[in-house]
């Protein structure tokens, strides 16, 4: 799968999308006051049927809740921030505090991981937006509670292979893990590795 | 300082709780109202006169930016400001043009204080 995209044009993608998590965590550290440790961002051609798997394995195979918003310029896809399901009650008292009972935080749960997703995946695309010079349209946050599968949504899972970036973040001090995903199709990814590409050109050229 | 009203427009209700414990914090006694929409906003005026607006960008309905605009005509002497998550260039350069402050979300208590500082506009 790497005549894809060649090695330096998925540097240049992967450094991109690296500014633009690094943006995202430092959103979601303000918001929870904790440390986030992120994994080495590398991007894969998978197929969506690997890409759940992918996911799967990192979440244990148990149920994720996730944000899932689509973005489009002249590419588009998915963005995702993915919780343990166990965990994500730990996340939403993070951010409302300790002082609200039980009850109450179950019932803000949803929307709470809704506003967390919505300032996070924001965080990124807009990140994103501003280092290429484009407009990036968002649609409005979308909560998912499944496995792998049903969070990434695949179309066509049996025929089109995607672009999967998938990141390990962790809160240290709350012991929170979650996850951020990019999913592009093919056609999208060489429009997205051409803008990056026209950006790098750019800067070079100072 | 006399107390001022402040309405916070957002279609998240979790937003707007954090918002409106962001502005207890800092002025305790201001009353603050609350719209779901940038139509409920827009309804809102019609009862009640905030001098402090913030508004999200990204809501169902007619959105932050239009709400912007007709609030920035039919509220002249308020103070509005975009609060969102939305950082693009262009998101900050039209509330520039629209004449709103721009703020990012997750806000920042001293860029609220700052703008709960700003001068009232002239009616």
């Amino acid at each position: 799968m790497t005549d894809i995209l060649g090695d330096s044009e998925r540097d240049a993608v992967t450094e991109i999308l690296n500014v633009a998590i690094g943006q995202a965590a430092a959103s979601l550290s303000q918001l929870v006051e904790d440390e986030v440790a992120l994994s080495v961002p590398f991007v894969e051609f998978l197929s969506p049927v690997t890409a759940a798997t992918r996911l799967d394995e990192a979440t244990g195979r148990l149920d994720s809740v996730a944000v899932r918003q689509r973005f489009q310029s002249s590419f588009s896809g998915d963005i995702l921030l993915i919780f343990p399901e166990n965990k994500s009650l730990d996340l939403v008292r993070s951010l409302l505090g300790t002082a609200l009972p039980l009850d109450s935080l179950t019932e803000l749960e949803q929307e709470a991981l809704l506003e967390i997703g919505n300032i996070i995946l924001n965080a990124c695309l807009g990140s994103l937006a501003n280092q290429l010079g484009i407009s990036i349209e968002s649609s409005l946050p979308a909560y998912v509670r499944g496995r792998g599968a049903r969070i990434l949504d695949s179309k066509h899972p049996d025929t089109e292979l995607v672009m999967f970036l998938q990141v390990d973040f962790a809160l240290t001090a709350k012991g929170v893990q979650g996850y951020l995903a990019f999913v592009m199709d093919i056609a999208s990814a060489r429009h997205f590795s051409a803008a990056v590409g026209e950006y790098v050109t750019r800067i070079m050229a100072g | 300082m006399a107390d001022k009203m402040v309405l916070v427009v957002d279609d998240s209700r979790v937003a707007r709780m954090m918002t409106r414990a962001a502005i207890a914090k800092l002025h305790p006694t201001w009353p603050i109202i609350e719209a779901a929409s940038g139509e409920e906003a827009l309804t809102a005026i019609a009862l009640d006169r905030p001098d402090y607006v913030l508004l999200d960008v990204n809501m169902p309905g007619i959105g932050g930016m239009e709400t912007a605009r007709q609030l920035r005509s039919r509220c002249p002497a308020a103070v509005i400001s975009l609060l969102t998550a939305n950082i693009q260039d262009p998101v900050r350069h039209q509330a520039g043009e629209i004449g709103v402050g721009f703020m990012a979300k997750p806000l920042k208590d001293e860029a609220l204080a700052q703008f709960l500082a700003s001068e009232l506009n002239p009616s």
